[in-house]
């Protein structure tokens, strides 16, 4: 789940974890569905990131992490479980970049 | 060093306290664990005397991926949950953790990573205490810690042997050190009086046939740690996948749905795990 800051945020996103404030008080609860009051009210609390549903894009270029994925197997042969294991991890990684 | 004496490599490593680079929190907490008698009330008293440990244990405990978020408040209240056995594994863990990441920067987020996968596999496959494979996760790569820490050189060529060879960093450790960083860390778990199963899963998570104990949980942190490498998270020494052992694979009979799903989850909470760990 990717930690997105205030200003990025936007209507329709769901919050990953619960929203506290600083005595561990719940102000909006774990799925919460953003809204523009809901924004506005969340940068008027001085926070400023939160966590939001979904896969977190990576830093580095799809075609880096797939070329580090084809090196890391690169010795271990072609067997029936590592090759369903380098395919889940390929689609996983492919899956990130939406 | 090629031959030297697996008898003297163990009571070398046995001997923890001895070795000078081993940080004083460690040694305190491995003679208190020794004791096969230590009590509750001891580990409590201990570990409150040191702010910093309580800190990070109760952290660890009530982090997202532990399922008890927020909820536990003191060390004795952990142990009341999550047993004796996995909290003396979590507070050697969070006690290696910083001199883990000295000794080899990313073999935390690999081991955060191994007991990660470890504890969903265990759940899938029906474990009653899925949190004893995670403390087997976070503790599978300790041997590693303890050669650098004991022999610096010899390990770092140990590595860069591995690298250049392009073979696995337990093929190069037999050849420098006779035996492998699993077998260092199973003596480890066993002086440390943890239960034999969990012993046996940390000793042979590079041949998982061997296990006798404690098959089923041997089978899961082996192949735990091949999806971990698979991914490519963190870092234990060597950048290659090994090979799941084939009588493991067949043990845990994952499909690949199953394997999507240990993936998402892996990412989701090694996310949040180095952000709550970082030490």
């Amino acid at each position: 789940m990717p930690k997105i800051p205030v200003e990025q945020l936007k209507p329709g996103m769901k919050l990953a974890r619960p929203l506290e404030n600083a005595s561990g008080m719940v102000l909006m609860a774990e799925g919460t569905e953003l809204t523009e009051a809901r924004i506005s009210k969340i940068e008027n609390m001085g926070i400023d990131s939160v966590y939001i549903d979904g896969p977190s894009r990576p830093a580095r270029p799809k075609e880096e992490l797939l070329a580090a994925l084809e090196e890391r197997f690169s010795k271990v042969g072609n067997s029936p479980p590592m090759a369903l294991i380098k395919k889940a991890v390929k689609e996983h990684i492919e899956a990130m970049y939406g | 060093m090629a031959n030297m004496d697996p008898k003297a490599l163990r009571s070398r490593v046995e001997n923890i306290s001895t070795i000078p680079t081993i940080p004083s929190v460690l040694k305190q907490l491995s003679a208190i664990i020794e004791n096969p008698k230590i009590s509750l009330n001891e580990i409590s008293h201990f570990v409150s005397q040191d702010p910093a440990l309580t800190t990070k244990i109760l952290q660890m405990v009530n982090s997202a991926l532990y399922g008890f978020p927020g909820r536990i408040s003191s060390v004795n209240h952990a142990v009341m949950l999550l047993g004796l056995n996995v909290v003396k594994g979590l507070l050697l863990s969070v006690s290696v953790f910083e001199i883990m990441h000295k000794a080899m920067i990313g073999l935390r987020e690999h081991s955060i990573g191994v007991a990660i996968a470890s504890k969903v596999l265990g759940r899938k496959k029906g474990l009653k205490e899925p949190e004893e494979v995670f403390v087997a996760g976070l503790l599978h790569d300790v041997g590693k810690v303890i050669l650098t820490l004991a022999w610096p050189e010899e390990y770092e060529k140990t590595v860069k042997d591995a690298e250049a060879a392009g073979i696995a960093i337990f093929d190069a450790e037999r050849s420098h050190f006779s035996e492998t960083h699993a077998a260092v860390a199973g003596w480890l778990a066993e002086k440390w009086h943890f239960p034999r199963k969990l012993c046996e899963c940390i000793a042979n998570h590079h041949r998982p046939q061997v296990s006798t104990l404690a098959p089923l949980e041997t089978a899961i942190v082996h192949t735990a740690d091949v999806i971990v490498k698979a991914r490519g998270i963190g870092y234990s020494g060597d950048r290659l996948v090994p090979g799941v052992n084939p009588g493991a694979w067949e043990t845990l009979g994952l499909s690949e749905a199953d394997l999507r799903e240990i993936l998402k989850e892996l990412e989701d909470s090694v996310e949040q795990t180095e952000e709550e760990f970082r030490a």
